[in-house]
């Protein structure tokens, strides 16, 4: 479905990504982990369009995306989340799951202006349609209040379902269990069941391991830019270039 | 007298406002300083008398042609000369500065097209005053304020009910979110930069009939829809049109009362009182970086 080939990013002269290669499984959970600095969100900016790679092709359904701006590869079919939490903070939470059915919505600058009923009808349906997705994540009872007052959980909730109400094929997550408590995680967990029962792929970043190992069906590992590792939960734990990685060389 | 004080408070009031408007629209979509809005208005109010008086269009065509050449001339402005500047990762003064130049050269252009002398605005109902009990004013006047503040109220509508509204709103708050939400910022900055400039048009046409079209008309009033765009709380909109409407209001009675020698004084006063004391404005916008 996204298969990223000899992906390389360079700034100046420093390497961040050396030729990464990797492929992301329809309908499946892949798994991105490695050290802090090892190239993870680097990589993501680079699928996503924040950054246009250097070397190697990016392809999403047999289109080459590379190059793209974020906001066509969003209308594409790939929404993204942020490490450091990117809502609008001050509209509501329906408003933000509004800004982000966007792609989906048909323009019409002067319609838009007039109300025609065909306009209010799709403005209401959109309301309605937000709304389920705010219940989707739990979130329904702070529609209206602005998303800086959500509790932190809840804005990491926000900002997924901001990406799910594109109707994206593939969601990118980084690290989006990052401040969640154990209870918090486990209810992320079934999150994310959820979110593959409606045939979405998704990619994460994690760093919570338990997470990953426990719902990721791929995995891969970056460290110093370059693909260290790749494999099942099970290979990959017991790799030992991985663990070396993790708990620092014998020698 | 009080009544045709504040008729003229709120004809200059509902001007500054649509000037504020645009002022605060460019700093809420691309956090820059845009010092073009009062030459604009010159220019908006010249095509208006091109279109109305030579080439004797509807005073409704000639408007509707004057606001779609701006927006235009507007979203071509920042098109070509904003966003290569910001791709050189310019300092934002530097990006101030070529709006001064672009408004001087919208100044000075005017100029050259249109001449030095005051251009008469012919009118526009056929009738010059209206009378109400004691009280006469110019028609004029009182479609300024009406369609000041229609204008205003559409464009509330515009930003907060609309789609490609909310889309700017995004945008503007947080440009990387916007576009990883399939928004095409740049487009919408390019927007509302062109809308900025329409309303500088409109305001332009509205206070062309009663003040005269000369190539410095926007030059006083820009700076003061600059203030009232700070008295209100910069980036606000609905402090822009407070603001608009206290500056006009608070500048024609102080000067009917104190002295007209001291018009700007007043407002100028005003601005420092409110940067030094409530730099947020009325609106209490965050102004300052925390």
């Amino acid at each position: 479905m996204l298969e990223a080939n000899g992906v390389t990013i360079k700034f100046g002269g420093l390497v961040a990504v050396n030729h990464v290669n990797l492929k992301i499984r329809d309908k499946q959970i892949t798994g991105l982990i490695g050290p802090n600095g090892a190239g993870k969100t680097t990589f993501f900016n680079c699928i996503s369009g924040v950054y246009t790679p250097s070397e190697g092709t990016v392809i999403f359904d047999g289109r080459h995306i590379e190059g793209l701006r974020p906001y066509q590869i969003c209308q594409a079919g790939i929404s993204r989340t942020y490490q450091v939490i990117n809502l609008f903070w001050k509209m509501t939470a329906l408003e933000n799951v509004l800004v982000g059915m966007h792609p989906r919505m048909k323009g019409g600058f002067l319609t838009d202006m007039f109300k025609t009923p065909a306009v209010r009808r799709e403005e209401k349906e959109a309301k309605e349609k937000a709304y389920e997705w705010l219940k989707f994540v739990g979130l329904e009872k702070y529609a209206n209040d602005p998303a800086s007052s959500l509790p932190y959980g809840g804005q990491r909730l926000l900002e997924i379902v901001r990406g799910l109400a594109s109707n994206c094929k593939i969601l990118l997550l980084d690290e989006p269990a990052a401040g969640m408590n154990s209870g918090e995680k486990e209810e992320f967990d079934r999150l994310l069941q959820k979110i593959l029962d409606m045939g979405v792929t998704i990619l994460m970043i994690e760093h919570d391991m338990k997470l990953v190992m426990h719902i990721c069906q791929y995995i891969y590992v970056l460290e110093y830019g370059k693909l260290l590792a790749e494999g099942v939960p099970e290979e990959v734990q017991n790799n030992p270039e991985v663990i070396r990685a993790y708990l620092g060389g014998e020698d | 007298m009080f009544f045709t004080l504040l008729i003229s408070g709120l004809v200059i009031g509902s001007i500054y406002g649509l000037i504020a408007l645009g002022y605060s629209m460019i700093y809420k979509s691309s956090g820059l300083l845009s010092f073009m809005q009062g030459d604009i208005m010159t220019l908006g109010a010249f095509l208006g008398i091109t279109f109305y008086s030579y080439a004797g269009l509807p005073f409704p065509v000639a408007l509707l042609l004057v606001v779609l050449i701006s927006i235009a001339l507007g979203f071509a402005i920042e098109k070509g000369v904003i966003r290569p500047l910001l791709n050189k990762n310019t300092m934002a003064i530097y990006i101030v500065l070529a709006t001064i130049a672009v408004s001087y050269i919208v100044q000075n252009g005017s100029m050259l097209v249109w001449g030095t002398i005051t251009l008469n605005f012919p009118s526009i109902f056929g009738i010059s005053t209206i009378k109400v009990g004691n009280i006469s004013f110019q028609p004029e006047a009182l479609m300024c304020i009406v369609v000041g503040f229609f204008c205003m109220f559409l464009l509330q509508i515009f930003m907060n009910k609309t789609r490609i509204g909310t889309s700017m709103r995004a945008a503007s708050m947080d440009a990387m979110a916007a576009e990883s939400c399939g928004i095409d910022v740049s487009l919408s900055t390019g927007l509302s930069w062109g809308l900025s400039a329409g309303l500088a048009a409109i305001a332009g046409m509205l206070i062309g009939p009663i003040y005269g079209v000369y190539t410095t008309l926007g030059a006083t009033i820009g700076r003061k829809g600059f203030s009232s765009a700070v008295i209100g709380g910069y980036g606000n909109m609905y402090g822009a049109i407070v603001g608009g409407i206290l500056l006009g209001l608070v500048e024609t009675f102080g000067t009917s009362y104190v002295s007209s020698t001291y018009r700007n004084l007043i407002a100028y006063v005003l601005l420092l009182i409110f940067l030094l004391l409530k730099p947020t404005g009325i609106f209490n916008e965050k102004a300052i970086r925390s």
